[in-house]
């Protein structure tokens, strides 16, 4: 006699999945970052032809400036929103560390390698501390890290009591504004980077943990992965990102500004999810991310092309983050995989 | 007078799975009518039809002598049938009287909400309930379980509700708890309120109850005034099958100890758990659904930590607190629930079967991707998975499948112990025999396998000793040859059954 | 019967203990300890005219924090409510120096919060987006807008009968009337109301407000039109303050606004909270705020700049008490 948790012979059999070349190519043609690409392709030519100034070697290259800072921090904050989480302090954690920088340095009379080392260790600290909430006191992110933006923001504004640190010496800006061989600088360490995050991602063990954690956090512990760990990884990548991008930034300007960068959350979290990572967690990746960013900074230099003032073209992320969220909403009713 | 609830001849069936067959079914007015039934059996099913959950695919369900068709809960509850739970339907923030009255609130004639009168009437309610220390503006989620039944119960007698659905009502409740459950019960008897009471709890059954009715497989079996019958007679209704000879057990002599556990606390689902395991040997882990085996498991496991107790692996003690820590000792376990805890259903076959080793599956810092490649390929084989290739989607595999890959990922660590949780739940027949068949093999590779199950013929099939737990404590312990299904069904639901011989914990 | 395990409910509950335990209560005896203090420093802090001050100057935060009170009772967020301000301020302005009728000016300001909680309210209850991404994303569509509509240009010469904000009725300023009516208008509404008892209900147990009949999207989306329309009425306070409305928005107002509702006692997951305690919440800010040039460290005043990472801490204390209490409570 059976028993009642009986047959599944009555479930269709599952699809058969095609194999060989055709299959494949269509399914890299429609991935998310092919169509983005494409995307990112349309919105040069578009430029070329609306102003003569953009498809300059020199041009492009200056952009890249732009958003190295963004682009920084967007790479640990691919990992953390595959995970499910969010981190809102990042603006505020450059800015610190921006600060400390400066105030390291004319303060506290260390010489500047020291200062930037302050720098990027203020960063360590403040993604350290996320991470230590979230894990061990079980604080959802977006909570704890609006919080610490307003921390660490109160922080810098306290400690720069609103003055910046500006006569760095010459040297300094070489990592913001010279170059090496013609290549900006920070071009260079955020192509590193980009490697080494995106490869790290897609091919090493942690990597994968974290898409695990992103898709069944139960089932990732259960399978012997440790959480805690990856996460505190994460968020204190988060904080050195920031604090390299805030050494970057310094190098940039020449000053230290304590309401440096309010809004990069912004800009960051658009980047990601525009790159097709889902604001729900389990999918995602570098290349997307990096074209994301791409896209949003040439928009907004066609935008100023166009003789769009600065400020406002923040109005075009506004749109591609909500917009990038429908479309994301709308594929993820559709298909069932990744 | 017509029934209060009545069902005749109800089926549903699910894909692939004929959950309720031709079941008659009803319930009086001032009548407290129990629900016996093996886990799988039919019952909670049965209650979600009636509490409007689910439509029946064939049969009519009537009350008061008038066929219905309930579309959602909301039609069920209107007309005075109520569920109790015990946490899921309350608002832990809000205050007693608040949540029993939400959504009826009465309102003042100028049409704003009466506090004062929800309070009144709530402190009414509760105090019929005899349940008059409980503040009625306390917050919920300050309250104890035993306390948020009641508030659970006076918000279906504020709904007046004339039939009232107990599922498992006394599971976590301390005995003072339980007393003050049977005066309600019987109050509301008295009031001529009719209640299903679902237990297992034998002894519950027949303080409480006025008929009895068993369900078996889907089957209804029998419907007896509860003066009339025996537990004996309970049981065998419950569990009386033919058993199959699907248990394609090899015979192993069992070899030295490798596992002893003494002592293990864990507040408040193990306590004071000893037991040992031999190298070769399946030992079948029975008892109810709550009776701890799976917190205690995951004791062992490392994924819960102990409160007290010791663990010796190969005769050395063990400090296990975390998963890693018990995987480097050789132990691997597969959880309850395979969808939520046992894989990654939106990876594909490959990822899942490799992410217990994917530390060693390694060439440098990288994945080996060509190693975790015919990892899967030759997991497939050996378990016989089927599945179009390893880069489907572990989610569109059937549950027989899916289970294998489970397995597969442990087996893929080597390890020395297997814990398996409801290893065939959910499956069918012929997975079900392959992964038996598979167990067996292990066992007489060496590995020592515990084995949770709330399946009976499998348990009895596949154990070579059997353990039974009762409320966390382990209470009963036979070997292949004296266990039938009445000993251990007996052990696992009864204080001290008479016509079973016990053998006292170790 | 067991003498040992005296249930803990029938013990006489400790009155000290309850008063303790409402954190209205916690807030106010702060507020009088803060001012205390202050005032023992330096009794300039204790004249009247200053804590009329006080109150007026924390209107445009609290009339704001009775919508935000809401949304994040209901489980939401809203971090756009700072770009809405400075739209709705424009809106004011621009619609006044046309000649349009005062009245109708207000109106039709607090008529364009409600638009933007429109918006958002719908992305959030009926597209399912998270609050957290749709209103970040809003709040730059309206920093960016508001700029490129004004061209970075302020607005000056409203008209006389523009500066609500600057006139009293009886001795008290009108801010804090308006203020005072809109907190007692709403505490009834989330009190005494089936809508109000709603917005607890989908926030503290989302499925079980479902599964009890409540349409739990048009209780989010109407959660969001009532902050917007609040965030409405709170830019005519913002705006009407000064003989200029500038082009760009106020920084930091959203995170003004949560940190009141949350040490006023919002707990940010969602389920509990009054509009009472994000009023006190404000004032506690704006007193903390206004006392820090009197308070001296060292020989120096505290500087302003400090008042944000003051503000910071505050709100991750409260929540961490927060999530404690519910750790206790399970």
């Amino acid at each position: 006699m059976q028993t009642v948790n009986d047959a599944n012979k009555l479930r269709p059999a599952p699809p058969e999945e095609k194999s060989g070349v055709g299959p494949r190519l269509r399914k890299v043609l429609f991935a998310q970052e092919s169509i983005l690409a494409l995307i990112l392709l349309l919105i040069v030519l578009l430029l070329a032809t609306q102003s003569d100034r953009f498809l300059t070697t020199r041009n492009l290259l200056n952009q890249t400036r732009f958003f190295t800072e963004t682009a920084l921090i967007a790479l640990p904050m691919t990992l953390i929103i595959i995970t499910g989480g969010i981190d809102l302090s990042v603006g505020s954690t450059l800015a610190l560390s921006a600060v400390m920088l400066g105030f390291s340095w004319k303060f506290w009379g260390l010489p500047l390698e020291l200062a930037v080392a302050v720098c990027l260790l203020t960063g360590i600290v403040a993604g350290l501390f996320n991470g230590l909430v979230i894990v061990y006191l079980k604080v959802p992110p977006l909570i704890v890290t609006l919080a610490t933006l307003a921390i660490y923001r109160g922080f810098s504004f306290g400690i720069s009591q609103s003055q910046s640190v500006t006569s760095f010496p010459e040297g300094f800006a070489i990592w913001g504004s010279g170059d090496v061989g013609g290549i900006p600088t920070q071009l260079i360490i955020l192509v590193i980077a980009t490697l080494i995050v995106g490869v790290v991602l897609a091919r090493t063990p942690f990597g994968r943990y974290i898409y695990a954690i992103g898709n069944n956090e139960l089932g990732a512990r259960f399978a012997g992965i440790n959480v805690n760990r990856v996460k505190l990884l994460i968020y204190t990548f988060a904080g050195f990102m920031a604090g390299v991008a805030g050494f970057i930034f310094t190098s940039r300007v020449l000053t230290t500004r304590a309401d440096a960068a309010t809004g990069v959350e912004l800009d960051v979290i658009a980047a990601v999810v525009l790159g097709g990572t889902s604001i729900f967690g389990g999918s995602g990746s570098i290349l997307g991310t990096i074209l994301g960013v791409l896209i949003i900074q040439l928009l907004r230099n066609g935008l100023q092309l166009a003789g769009v003032t600065g400020d406002s073209t923040v109005i075009v992320i506004g749109f591609v983050l909500i917009a990038a969220l429908l479309i994301n909403n709308a594929l993820r009713r559709r298909t069932v995989a990744r | 007078m017509p029934a209060l609830l009545e069902l005749k001849a109800i089926s549903k069936t699910f894909p692939g799975v004929r959950a309720l067959d031709n079941v008659s079914f009803d319930v009086n007015p001032g009548e407290v009518h129990a629900l016996l039934g093996e886990n799988g059996a039919g019952k909670s099913t049965l209650i979600k039809i009636i509490s409007g959950v689910y439509r029946p695919d064939g049969g009519e369900m009537l009350v008061d002598g008038q066929p219905v068709q309930f579309t959602n809960p909301g039609q069920a509850q209107a007309i005075g049938i109520a569920t109790i739970y015990q946490e899921l339907g309350l608002y832990p923030e809000l205050t007693v009287a608040e949540n029993i009255f939400m959504g009826h609130m009465p309102r003042t004639a100028l049409g704003s909400l009466d506090w004062k009168t929800a309070q009144a009437r709530s402190r009414e309610l509760l105090d019929t309930l005899e349940a008059t220390e409980l503040d009625v503006r306390a917050r919920v989620g300050t309250l104890n379980v035993g306390n948020r039944q009641r508030v659970e119960i006076a918000k279906a007698l504020s709904r007046n509700a004339r039939l009232l659905i107990l599922d498992e009502p006394t599971a976590a409740l301390t005995s003072r708890d339980v007393d003050q459950l049977f005066n309600i019960v019987r109050k509301l008897r008295e009031r001529g309120v009719g209640l299903i009471y679902i237990s297992h709890r034998l002894e519950e059954v027949f303080e409480l109850a006025d008929r009895v009715t068993v369900l078996r497989d889907g089957q209804y079996i029998s419907t007896r005034p509860v003066s009339e019958v025996t537990e004996p007679e309970l049981i065998r209704a419950m569990v009386g099958r033919t058993l199959d000879n699907l248990y394609p057990k090899l015979d192993t002599t069992p070899g030295e100890v490798v596992l002893r556990v003494r002592d293990l606390h864990r507040r408040p689902a193990t306590r004071g758990v000893s037991f040992e395991m031999r190298a070769g040997e399946i030992v079948g882990l029975a008892g109810l659904v709550g009776s701890g085996r799976s917190e205690m498991a995951q004791v062992l496991f490392g994924f819960l930590p102990a409160d007290s107790g010791t663990i010796e692996v190969f005769g050395k003690p063990a400090s296990i607190k975390s998963p890693s820590d018990a995987m480097r000792l050789g132990i691997a376990y597969i959880p309850e629930d395979r969808q939520r805890q046992g894989l990654i259903t939106p990876m594909t076959v490959r990822e899942n079967s490799s992410l217990a080793v994917l530390r060693q599956m390694v060439r440098g810092p990288f994945i080996d991707r060509g190693g975790e490649v015919s990892l899967a390929h030759s997991s497939v084989k050996q378990l016989d998975i089927r599945t179009p290739g390893i880069e489907q989607l572990v989610r569109n595999l059937s549950g027989g499948n899916q289970q294998k890959i489970v397995i597969a990922k442990w087996l893929a660590s080597k390890p020395k112990f297997l814990i398996v949780d409801e290893p065939t739940r959910g499956i069918d027949v012929g997975a079900k025999a392959e992964i038996h068949r598979l167990l067996s093999s292990l066992a007489a590779q060496g590995l020592a396998i515990l084995m949770i199950s709330s399946d009976l013929p499998e348990v009895l099939g596949m154990s070579d000793r059997i353990l039974v737990m009762r409320q966390g404590r382990l209470v009963a312990e036979y070997s292949r040859a004296e266990a039938t299904q009445e000993k251990i069904v007996g052990a696992a639901m009864t204080e001290g059954v008479s016509a079973v011989a016990e053998v006292p914990t170790p | 019967m067991s003498t040992l395990t005296v249930s803990r409910q029938l013990r006489a509950p400790n009155p000290f203990l309850i008063l303790l335990n409402s954190q209205e209560a916690v807030l106010v005896i702060a507020l009088v300890v803060v001012t205390l203090f202050v005032t023992a420093l330096n009794p300039r802090f204790l004249e009247f005219g200053n804590i009329s001050d006080i109150l007026s100057n924390c209107a445009y935060v609290a009339v704001a924090a009775i919508g935000t009170t809401m949304v994040i009772v209901s489980g939401n967020i809203d971090i756009s409510m700072g770009s809405a301000l400075g739209v709705c301020a424009t809106i004011a302005g621009t619609l006044s120096v046309n000649n349009v009728p005062i009245p109708l000016v207000f109106l039709l300001t607090v008529l364009a919060g409600g638009l933007i909680g429109l918006a958002n309210g719908f992305l959030v209850a009926y597209l399912r987006i998270p609050a957290i991404v749709v209103t970040l994303g809003m709040s730059s569509i309206l920093k960016g807008g508001l700029i490129i509509a004004t061209q970075g240009k302020w607005i000056y010469n409203m008209p006389p009968g523009f500066a609500l904000s600057q006139g009293n009725l009886a001795g008290i300023p009108n801010p804090v009337w308006i203020m005072f009516i809109l907190i007692a208008g709403f505490w009834l509404y989330l009190r005494y109301t089936a809508q109000g008892r709603e917005v607890y209900a989908v926030g503290g147990n989302t499925e079980a407000a479902r599964l009890s009949g409540i349409n739990t999207r048009r209780v989010i989306l109407r959660v969001f039109i009532l902050n917007g329309l609040l965030v409405g009425v709170a830019s005519i306070l913002f705006a009407t303050k000064f003989s200029s409305i500038q082009s760009n928005v106020p920084s930091g107002y959203e995170l003004l606004v949560i940190t009141s509702a949350v040490i006023g006692g919002v707990s940010i997951l969602g389920g509990t909270g009054s509009v009472i305690g994000a009023l006190l919440g404000a004032i506690f800010l704006e007193t903390t705020r206004t006392s820090l040039p009197f308070i001296q460290i060292g020989g120096q005043p505290v500087r302003a700049e400090w008042f944000q990472a003051i503000q910071g801490t505050l709100i991750l204390l409260a929540i961490l008490i927060d999530i404690a209490r519910r750790r206790r409570m399970r």
